[in-house]
């Protein structure tokens, strides 16, 4: 258990000097589910889902599958966690509340993440995801993580 | 015997085991009623959050709590309608046990003239010990693009020009 630990937290140490938010999500098994994708943009990590046949939840619309949609928020929400801060246990989440603004076309869908607050035990991301423009927001997600 | 609910019960079941996201998943309806669905979901090694613990990633938890709430609230309708998740907020109480099935149930609570109020639990050996819990609410869309003629013409369409047809729907 702890070398698989060990092994963990060389892997994430080893993404974050080579800037890749991506070789965070290859750790996890999920992303690759979903086909969740990760690059550095303007310092900021981007995370984008291009469509797939598998993720649709509404077949006669199309539209994306809202669990995709929420699934991808909580996954970024995590990346971003592991990424920016000094985490490296994948951190517990403990709740998440998620608001859908416009239907989830058949197309690619981006996220950004900010944490708002880092405690010592919970930390609070909020994210953002479009299709379009980060101006016509599709959803919002809020989430609390514990990383002790 | 509700009959309405007799026909509609294999469709609902068609529609979120075959196709897209939930045919991916996997999971499986085992119980329809008006306002009242449950699910079972049995253990994914492709969809693991944690590659340590192998628990499954709370994403999945998620769709299956849409999908479950979501079927509950298509239950209740009277009339043809679309029901879009408006919010959908989740406690995890404690981490799933890996290898082991998870059962979802939702109920819908409250049914108004233009929001259906759900709630739902996730659990795994006891159903008062949950892994998750979450309320969602619902909007009732009558909208002109599920009338039968609009979906036939847009499977004719998709029929003729494949991939180009989801692109063009996509941007509209």
């Amino acid at each position: 258990m702890s070398a698989a630990l060990e092994a963990l937290k060389a892997s994430l140490i080893q993404a974050r000097e080579a800037s890749s938010p991506q070789q965070i999500l290859d750790l996890i098994p999920y992303s690759s589910f979903i086909g969740a994708e990760a690059k550095v943009e303007d310092d900021a990590v981007l995370y984008w889902l291009d469509r797939r046949s598998s993720n649709i939840g509404n077949p006669s619309l199309p539209a994306i599958h809202g669990g995709v949609i929420g699934g991808f928020l909580e996954l970024s929400a995590a990346i971003e966690i592991l990424y920016t801060l000094d985490v490296n246990e994948v951190p517990k989440v403990v709740d998440f509340s998620l608001d859908y603004l416009r239907p989830g076309r058949y197309k690619t869908i981006y996220c950004s993440c900010s944490v708002l607050r880092q405690g010592r035990k919970l930390v609070n991301v909020s994210v953002t995801a479009w299709q379009d423009s980060p101006d016509i927001p599709i959803a919002t997600a809020r989430c609390h993580f514990l990383i002790a | 015997m509700d009959l309405k609910l007799a026909i509609f019960k294999p469709m609902l079941k068609l529609a979120m085991e075959r196709t897209g996201h939930g045919a991916a998943l996997g999971f499986e309806l085992t119980k329809v009623g008006r306002g009242e669905v449950e699910m079972t979901f049995p253990y994914k090694a492709e969809v693991v959050g944690n590659p340590i613990t192998g628990v499954v990633h709370g994403g999945v938890i998620v769709s299956l709590l849409d999908t479950c709430c979501g079927s509950a609230a298509i239950t209740t309708l009277t009339k043809a309608a679309i029901t879009p998740t408006m919010d959908l907020r989740l406690d995890y109480m404690h981490p799933a046990a890996p290898h082991e099935p998870i059962y979802v149930s939702a109920k819908v609570y409250r049914n108004t003239s233009n929001v259906i109020f759900c709630r739902g639990s996730a659990w795994q050996e006891d159903r008062e010990n949950p892994i998750a819990h979450c309320v969602a609410t619902f909007m009732k869309v009558d909208t002109p693009s599920i009338s039968f003629m609009n979906i036939v013409r847009r499977r004719f369409n998709r029929l003729i020009r494949g991939d180009k047809a989801f692109e063009q729907e996509a941007d509209k």
